[in-house]
Formats: structure tokens, sequence, C-alpha cells
């Protein structure tokens, strides 16, 4: 199958027709329902599968934005989703800077009022969502989300 | 319709955030600047419903960590109510449904 291929700019303005277009490629392999035709507009990510998937893409999406193009966009996402009858793999490439992955802080292991992250945990949110996430530094850079049903 | 992101009714015994569509990098720093508007009152209990909100990200959740500390710190009690779906499933991944009591 040949995959759904998207380029935007790297800006947030662009970050919620990527976020639709991922939710509806999520729909054709977990085959959910929309709740509610007669309302285009909604998100209806309810799935697991969507849930996950749109989780994730939305988290790399923000981090290309924010530490590959430093919110100033000058350069394409280009996205690639494939999708199979089990599987959906988005691979996301960027010509920004590249991200060191290694230096994401963990979850702290005892979440009190104290330790309460307000930040640093999109990585994990999409790690943890994924069946698998790689991270290949460029430019240009290569971040590959794969979830199966 | 046209819906706003939220809005907030106070009355004698709480103060109520309604959060609607998508809480996310994009829409987190305004409701960000209502959080410090609703703090800056000292409300004794503030609830935030979620029960309109079909997504959210790390910078959603974390203007709501920001709210629940706020009004901790200042005494009050916060209660986060309606949480459903993709938002839920995130506060679950993160651990923080507990502290959150959803």
């Amino acid at each position: 199958m040949a995959p759904i291929r998207l380029s935007l700019p790297g800006l947030l303005r662009y970050r919620a027709l990527a976020v639709r277009i991922v939710a509806e490629s999520a729909r054709l392999v977990s085959r959910s329902a929309v709740h509610d035709p007669t309302d285009p507009l909604a998100h209806d990510v309810r799935d697991p599968f969507d849930t996950a998937v749109v989780s994730a893409f939305a988290e790399i999406f923000n981090n290309i934005v924010v530490h590959a193009y430093h919110r100033k966009g000058g350069g394409a996402i280009e996205i690639a989703i494939t999708t199979s009858e089990r599987e959906l793999v988005i691979e996301l490439v960027d010509y920004g800077s590249p991200f060191d992955i290694e230096r994401v802080p963990q979850l702290p292991a005892e979440l009190d009022d104290a330790a309460l992250p307000e930040g640093g945990m999109g990585i994990h949110i999409a790690k943890t969502m994924l069946d698998e996430m790689t991270y290949e530094p460029g430019p240009p850079n290569l971040w590959r989300l794969c979830k199966r049903s | 319709m046209l819906t706003t992101l939220y809005d907030v009714v106070h009355d004698d015994r709480e103060t109520r955030l309604t959060v609607r569509g998508s809480l996310d990098i994009n829409s987190a720093p305004q409701l960000a600047e209502e959080i410090d508007r609703i703090v800056a009152g000292k409300p004794p209990k503030v609830v935030c419903d979620l029960g309109a909100l079909e997504l959210i990200d790390s910078s959603g959740v974390a203007a709501l960590v920001k709210l629940y500390k706020a009004v901790r710190a200042s005494g009050g009690a916060l209660a986060i109510t309606g949480t459903r779906d993709q938002p839920l499933a995130v506060f679950k991944l993160l651990r923080m449904d507990r502290v959150f009591n959803l």
C-alpha cells in the first residue's frame, strides 16, 4: 500500500490539520466508528488505538516545531503514514536541529504535589502509547512511530 | 455553532472552569492566563469540568498541573470531573489519575 504523504511548514498553526489526518488514518486500521457523523469538526478520538496514535503523533509534532525549528518554522515536516491490516507506521522527517532524546528526564517514581511535572512529558507520552518509537538525528531528523492493533 | 475553549463561572461555593475541545500546545497558553486570574482570587474550591474536552497533550496537562498546584498552594481544593476518552488515557499514562482522583 502506498503511503499517505503530507508536507507541512514546521509551525504550530499546521498542527491541527496534521492531527486530523493522522486521526483519520488511525481509523483506517482500527475501523473505529464515528460517534457523531453530523459533526465533522468533532475530534472523536475514543478508540484506544486511535488514542495512542493521535496522542503520540501530536507530541512528536510539537517536539519538532519547538526543538527542531525553535517555533520559528523555516523548514518542512514531511509525514508518511503507512497503514496495513493491523499496523500503522508514521515517519516524520524534519530539517531542523537534532533533538537529544537521551536527555529527556524520566517521570518521577512517586507523583506527590511537589514532584508533579509541568513539562518534559511529551516524549514519555509518545513512547508509552506506541509499540515502537525510534529517532535518528540528522539533519534530516527522522522519527518513526509504530502502533499495532 | 462557535464554542470557546473554556468558560468560568463563580458563585458563593465554588469556581467552575469548563474546558472544551482540544487543550494543547496552541490553546494551553490562553488557558494559563485564565488560570492566573482564577488563582489570584484565592478560591476555596475550583471544579474543573473536562466532560467536553476531546483531546489533550502534554502542554494541556502542564496547564492543569499548574492550576492544581496554585489552588492547593493558596489553601484551596481542586476537583477535576468528567474526564473521558483520550484525556483520561493520557492522565492514566502519566499516573496523574491518582493525584487528581479521576
